[in-house]
């Protein structure tokens, strides 16, 4: 009985693990070669919703992670090619960016370079930004700009969207 | 007491088995999206024709693949804020100007954004591209706008990338991100034919 028992279940786990196998490997196989696969390097983490005072410039702490491996230039990278991490705010959203404060840079060499030295962030950054609402309650698409790499290779500049709930009371 | 050891020896078994299948599993995705995407896009580009392409250089003057016929080309795609690519670039530089004799040439292509509305920022972004290629000492074509090139030859999802042209036209190697100057050149013999 046991035994019928053991071999019923130790049949469905297989069934399971064999699923779980083929999902993984049809993923990969899945992915389209190149353009448009790869996920965004950054991502907006919190708040999704604030409440500030109306008409007064209030700062809000914008929370990111950039993903593990990869580095994005600071707000002030040290070559003038460089790309810079910028955080904006489109016009007639009723709240507007009325400036930014940025986090420093840690240093960065590449492997293969060691002796060049890059201001990046990695892992989690906050941006505290400077924001005015009007009264109401506006949907703010925000947008963060920049440009990932990782030791080898760089992807090319990204914007991507910064969604919060700005509620001006 | 038998039959409930082969019961939990059957159990256990199963468990090894999704224990396994997680595992390779996680070490697939480990790879990651951009080494399976290199690797079968290099794959599905060998042997094929290479895309053809006419861009203009720095002067404005009109170059096309079609130019390089019977020759052995390297078409590496980079940017002004790629550092990996400066990191590349000298290395090419000295491949270039050892295999130029042989029927060697590279084709430099910029994939910096251009603002073709805007002339000053067009200019500016220009004179960027033109002090990298002073600053690398370039010698071979560099072209620009390289973005409406790309989709044909799979879209550019990280710079440096190569593709390596045999004396036919068609492609024989890629290579997506920096690895070694002895890569560089074994692709670059195999597009000459050695």
């Amino acid at each position: 009985m046991a035994t019928k028992k053991g071999i019923r279940i130790a049949v469905v786990l297989a069934l399971i693990s064999g699923a779980v196998l083929f999902q993984g490997q049809s993923s990969l196989m899945n992915r389209s070669g190149r353009s448009g696969s790869t996920p965004p390097a950054v991502e907006y983490l919190y708040p999704e919703q604030v409440t500030l005072p109306a008409g007064k410039p209030s700062t809000v702490a914008l929370h990111f992670r950039v993903a593990p491996g990869l580095h994005i230039n600071s707000h002030t990278p040290r070559e003038e090619e460089l790309i810079p991490t910028t955080f904006s705010i489109p016009e007639g959203s009723g709240v507007r960016l009325d400036g930014a404060s940025y986090p420093h840079g840690t240093e960065f060499a590449l492997s293969m370079d060691p002796k060049t030295k890059f201001s990046v962030y990695t892992g989690e950054f906050v941006i505290m930004a400077r924001i005015v609402a009007t009264v109401g309650n506006h949907l703010v698409e925000g947008r963060l700009h920049y440009q990932a790499c990782e030791n080898n290779s760089c992807m090319p500049p990204k914007t991507i969207t910064v969604a919060i709930d700005v509620i001006g009371k | 007491m038998r039959r409930n050891t082969l019961f939990f020896a059957v159990v256990l078994l199963a468990l090894a088995l999704v224990a396994w299948a997680g595992w390779v599993n996680f070490k697939a995705r480990s790879k990651g999206c951009r080494l399976a995407a290199g690797q079968q896009s290099a794959m599905a580009v060998q042997g094929k024709p290479a895309p053809p392409f006419t861009l203009e250089d720095l002067s404005g003057k009109k170059v096309s693949l079609a130019d390089y016929k019977g020759k052995a080309v390297m078409i590496n795609f980079w940017a002004t804020w790629c550092t990996p690519c400066a990191i590349e670039t000298p290395w090419l530089v000295e491949l270039r100007n050892q295999y130029a004799a042989q029927g060697f040439e590279v084709l430099g292509i910029s994939a910096d954004d251009l603002d073709r509305g805007d002339p000053a920022r067009l200019d500016a972004e220009k004179q960027g591209i033109a002090r990298f290629v002073r600053k690398m000492q370039i010698p071979y074509p560099v072209l620009i706008d390289g973005d409406s090139i790309s989709q044909p030859y799979g879209g550019l999802d990280v710079l440096p990338t190569s593709f390596f042209v045999d004396r036919n036209g068609n492609l024989v190697a890629e290579q997506d991100g920096v690895t070694s100057k002895e890569e560089i050149e074994g692709k670059i013999k195999k597009a000459l034919g050695e």
